[in-house]
């Protein structure tokens, strides 16, 4: 049985916008290491993590990962803890 | 070129370490100061291994920053142990990437090294340990 209290919340789950994880470029950090990293925590194609490193390097900052919060958290601190700069954010 | 790497896949899948002493003496150096630094909150190296998770919040969620500082001090520490090591196996060279990372981004941050141009005019001896790391994450990168 549904209350429509119930339905209401699974509503507002299900369009709740996604978290983006973010990786923000720095001066310092070798092109193949962020490659490596992305390829080791997300598992991505080489192809994708290089055009990810290359959106880093180009523009400063490339979403990298999108999804529910508590993952992007998670992955967040994958990549903290690998040594790149990255945030998470609320899809606008 | 070969003769030159640092780092060397071995056919059995083990990373061999071609770091001379010199070179084992920096990965000393930026391993412990990494382990201190996650425990020092006045080192001049932690902010970098602190940064915000979500800038918009206030503070983050202390499980996050614990998981951080638990898996920032067991590659660390890993690294340490294996210091004196002829071959690496895919997580010990995994956690001295990191930690050499976490040293490399560290250094930045500590010395306000927001762009290339600041890089190029910071102190001699930073600048040496910025480049020493860089080659050594090159040269590792390449076996992973």
């Amino acid at each position: 049985m549904t209350t429509e209290t119930d339905v209401a919340t699974e509503k507002f789950v299900a369009t709740e916008r996604p978290w983006n994880v973010v990786v923000w470029d720095d001066p310092v950090t070798p092109m193949t290491v962020v490659v490596v990293i992305f390829k080791k925590i997300f598992g991505y194609s080489n192809n994708k993590c290089t055009q990810l490193m290359l959106r880093v390097h180009n523009d400063g900052k490339a979403i990298v990962w999108s999804g529910p919060r508590e993952r992007a958290e998670s992955y967040c601190v994958k990549l903290q803890v690998a040594g790149l700069q990255s945030t998470i954010e609320q899809d606008q | 070129m070969a003769g030159n790497r640092l780092f060397v896949r071995r056919r059995d899948g083990r990373i061999e370490v071609r770091l001379n002493d010199a070179g084992r003496v920096v990965a000393r150096e930026a391993f412990g100061r990494v382990v201190i630094a996650e425990r020092d909150p006045d080192h001049e190296w932690h902010a970098g291994l602190n940064a915000p998770i979500d800038p918009s919040s206030d503070t983050d969620d202390p499980v996050s920053t614990l998981n951080r500082q638990s898996d920032i001090a067991t590659n660390a520490e890993l690294a340490v142990m294996t210091l004196n090591e002829e071959f690496l196996n895919e997580s010990e060279a995994w956690a001295w990437l990191s930690t050499f990372q976490l040293a490399l981004r560290s250094v930045a941050v500590a010395n306000g090294l927001v762009n290339g141009e600041r890089l190029e005019h910071c102190e001699p001896e930073i600048l040496n340990f910025v480049r020493t790391l860089q080659q050594f994450l090159f040269s590792l990168a390449e076996c992973l």
